[in-house]
């Protein structure tokens, strides 16, 4: 088996319970090198856990996972040392810079020209001039920068993105999603969990809807719609079970 | 299968050195960020200050210049200086050793307003141990630059006085290096037991009660004097035998000691989603008689935190355990018939002391950040943490002040007892919630918070102490001129042979009291000038 055969994420009867209540039923998802894959589904649905489970974040109850080849179980640091992770609402360490946290993150990972590197990243997101800010004075959306270009300054050919740009201006909402799909079409891999839906129908070249813990259905986008009308927001609204009554008789009540 | 990658994730010799700078940094920034930077600073200056006056007069603390005066009996001995510094850095370095805790509780809460790099592993390359050790390689170096360097410079200020201000010190050069690397000793091994402690104690199960055991058992072998102290604390050994060995091998030990207990603590990011049945409302409707106000729902939802963290028993644990020593303590002088009138209430002014750690771990327990949104002041979070601290640790030290007073034969002592207890618990909680506020664990640092700290807490505990000794048995006073003459001052603190002295000593701990009360609710209130802009952060 070629190395580009394999795929770069496989879950097999993944699942993952907290005690009595289970967060995440079996599930069986394979990435291929150069996908975009997307995970949406409602609050609660089990898509952070999905992405804890494969990035070693958590450890499984049922099932198990390979990253890159590595069995997440067996060797989770393997799998976070060659990845890039953005994790769901977690700030970078309060008491360093921007600029220290990249450094230590980057002396971590053994990188060369690191002064670089760290400018080049703090410079793109455009938070040059806070690089000897302690992280905890950013504001959130400077935070998640920090934390998005931690997870990029090592260059990993595939990226675990937790809602990347929850607290991000539309600026670079476009440009970190242009910069992904350039991650893309050079070879690299996505796996994203967002509710930014018109962003994952730009970007996602296959996606899963997880609800309750189960998936719902998987695809490619065109595979998951009815009909060429049908927007992703349609499909994610008809497949976790609210009708458009419901939506509009909410929107009517908003109205008056 | 084939793995796609070569790269491996660093080990420890790679990633020790980056996590180490970095978390001293993070150590500093932290100190910095509570209080101004030039307190911080002063700490270490302040600190060399007062061991330059202490070594500038230990000629008198040890006795020398009272030779053949009838006070020479008072002065301490060296020994018992060398105990007292060692037994107090080792007590220290115990309380600030449970990295295993507070790692846990910043893993828990690195989705908050704030994160450290205690809990990087979670998403970055970086193991667990040389995390943990790192932090424990970090505290060590930092205390024994922000304590033990200005402490040995002091000394050394203390020698030099003697050439140029003619001032003389029994110290000499060639101790410096002796005493620092002592208590260098001391230091790092009480660090290294703390936290190998609190690693296993985080394992659960039986280690959650044979920790505490061990913990109780060895010290009791010390304070019974079943084993020589020295032996328990190498540091201290070396301090007196002066055997280059002990630190050279107790030193490695020590780190190798925290390297092991890097490896015990629990791999755990794991979010442990427990479902629960509801607890706020009925605790909430236990407390009606705090009123209908904010207070009552921050004290209830303490409570609840208290109960679902399961900090409730290591809070317990770490109030209850000197309060056994104390208990113990009290035994063993009554047991030893020691002539010093000890009775109990030269203990009940203690509980109130140790309300001060208690208080800590309730503010350490939840980030408060979600309360910036809500229009709720931090001065009536300060006084429900208050309210909680009394509600869960009173019961306590009434049962340890009644076990004491049947120990002692003394429950007709025991109304007043409660009384300074009371008194002195809310006056010292109080006291750490005016200065401190939701952070007494980063204010320790702080020279002007330490020092009026230390100034509100020893003169009362002082004064109740003292005056505690008038309601013991004053026989021994009575041939007290004879005592005198024949064995110096040591075999008393004060004479006071007349019959109505208890009575005016019970008024006297009554009238400290009432003043420790009102004292006490006077920093109360001025809790709102203090802490009332100030925004809920810990």
């Amino acid at each position: 088996m070629s190395d580009s055969d394999i795929p770069l994420v496989e879950a097999k009867d993944l699942g993952k319970a907290f005690g009595d209540f289970v967060a995440l039923h079996p599930l069986n998802v394979k990435v291929a090198a150069g996908e975009f894959f997307g995970v949406f589904g409602p609050n609660g649905a089990g898509k952070s856990t999905f992405i804890k489970l494969l990035t070693g974040q958590l450890r499984p109850t049922m099932g198990g996972a390979r990253v890159l080849g590595i069995n997440v179980r067996a060797d989770p640091r393997m799998v976070k040392a060659n990845v890039g992770i953005v994790p769901e609402s977690e700030s970078p360490p309060s008491f360093l810079t921007a600029a220290e946290y990249l450094e230590f993150v980057a002396r971590l990972r053994n990188l060369d020209e690191i002064p670089e590197k760290v400018t080049h990243w703090l410079d793109w997101f455009g938070i040059l001039d806070k690089r000897n800010t302690l992280c905890k004075d950013l504001s959130k959306g400077q935070r998640q920068k920090v934390m998005l270009a931690g997870a990029f300054i090592h260059n990993p050919k595939l990226l675990f993105l937790d809602e990347p740009f929850v607290n991000l201006d539309p600026i670079y909402q476009r440009k970190c999603r242009n910069l992904l799909m350039e991650i893309v079409a050079d070879g690299g891999t996505i796996f994203l969990c967002t509710h930014i839906l018109e962003v994952a129908e730009r970007v996602c070249t296959r996606v899963a809807v997880i609800d309750r813990g189960h998936v719902l259905a998987a695809g490619s986008i065109d595979e998951l719609k009815d009909n060429d009308d049908e927007t992703l927001e349609d499909v994610f609204i008809r497949l976790v079970g609210s009708s458009f009554d419901e939506i509009e008789a909410m929107e009517g009540s908003e109205e008056e | 299968m084939t793995v796609i990658t070569d790269y491996r994730p660093p080990q420890l010799a790679d990633s020790f050195w980056v996590t180490f700078r970095m978390m001293f940094k993070e150590e500093w920034r932290q100190a910095v960020d509570f209080s101004r930077r030039r307190h911080i600073a002063l700490f270490p200056v302040m600190l060399a200050l007062l061991s330059m006056i202490l070594t500038v007069g230990l000629r008198y603390l040890t006795g020398e210049v009272l030779v053949s005066s009838d006070t020479e009996s008072q002065a301490f001995t060296w020994d018992q200086l060398k105990l007292y510094m060692h037994g107090g850095i080792f007590a220290f370095s115990l309380s600030m050793g449970s990295f295993a805790f507070i790692g846990r509780v910043m893993v828990s809460q690195r989705a908050g307003g704030k994160n450290f790099l205690l809990a990087i592993p979670a998403v970055q390359p970086l193991d667990l141990v040389t995390n943990y050790f790192a932090y424990y390689s970090k505290e060590v170096s930092y205390y024994v630059l922000m304590l033990l360097v200005p402490t040995i410079i002091g000394m050394a200020g203390g020698i030099l006085l003697e050439q140029f201000a003619g001032l003389s010190t029994p110290l000499e050069w060639a101790s410096l290096p002796v005493v620092l690397l002592a208590l260098t000793t001391t230091l790092s091994q009480g660090l290294a037991l703390s936290f190998i402690a609190s690693a296993l104690f985080s394992k659960g199960g039986k280690w959650s009660y044979t920790i505490p055991l061990i913990g109780i058992s060895i010290g009791l072998l010390g304070a019974l004097q079943i084993v020589d102290i020295r032996l328990l604390i190498p540091g201290m050994l070396y301090q007196f035998s002066h055997q280059h060995w002990i630190p050279l091998v107790t030193i490695p030990l020590s780190f190798l000691l925290a390297y092991i207990g890097a490896h015990l603590v629990p791999d755990d990011f794991e979010i442990h989603v427990t479902t629960k049945s509801e607890l706020f409302t009925p605790v909430w409707e236990r407390l009606p008689f705090l009123g209908n106000g904010t207070l009552r729902l921050l004290v209830a939802k303490d409570l609840v935190d208290l109960w679902r963290s399961n900090t409730l028993v290591k809070m317990l644990i770490s109030y209850t355990v000197p309060l056994l020593f104390l208990l113990l303590l009290a035994w063993l002088v009554d047991f030893a018939s020691f002539p010093i009138p000890f009775n109990l209430l030269s203990y009940a002014p203690f509980l109130g002391f140790f309300g001060f750690q208690f208080y800590s771990w309730l503010n350490g327990m939840d980030s408060p950040d979600y309360l910036n949104g809500f229009p709720v002041a931090l001065p009536e979070l300060l006084r429900a943490k208050i309210v909680v601290y009394f509600l869960i640790t009173t019961w306590i030290s009434v049962i340890f002040l009644f076990v004491m007073s049947v120990v002692l034969d003394q429950l007709w002592a025991l109304p007043a007892a409660l009384i300074v207890m009371v008194a002195n618990s809310i006056y010292i909680v109080s006291l750490t919630a005016l200065l401190m506020g939701p952070r007494p664990n980063k204010a320790i640092f702080d020279i002007s918070i330490m020092a009026w700290f230390y100034i509100g807490t020893i003169i009362p505990l002082l004064a109740l102490f003292l005056i505690s000794f008038t309601q013991g048995d004053m026989t021994i006073y009575e041939n007290w001129g004879q005592m005198v003459s024949e064995e110096g001052l040591n075999a008393t603190t004060s004479v006071l042979v007349e019959e109505n002295v208890a009575g005016r000593g019970l008024r006297g701990i009554l009238g400290v009291s009432a003043g420790l009360i009102i004292l006490g609710i006077a920093f109360l209130m001025m809790l709102n000038r203090r802490w009332g802009r100030k925004p809920f952060e810990n």
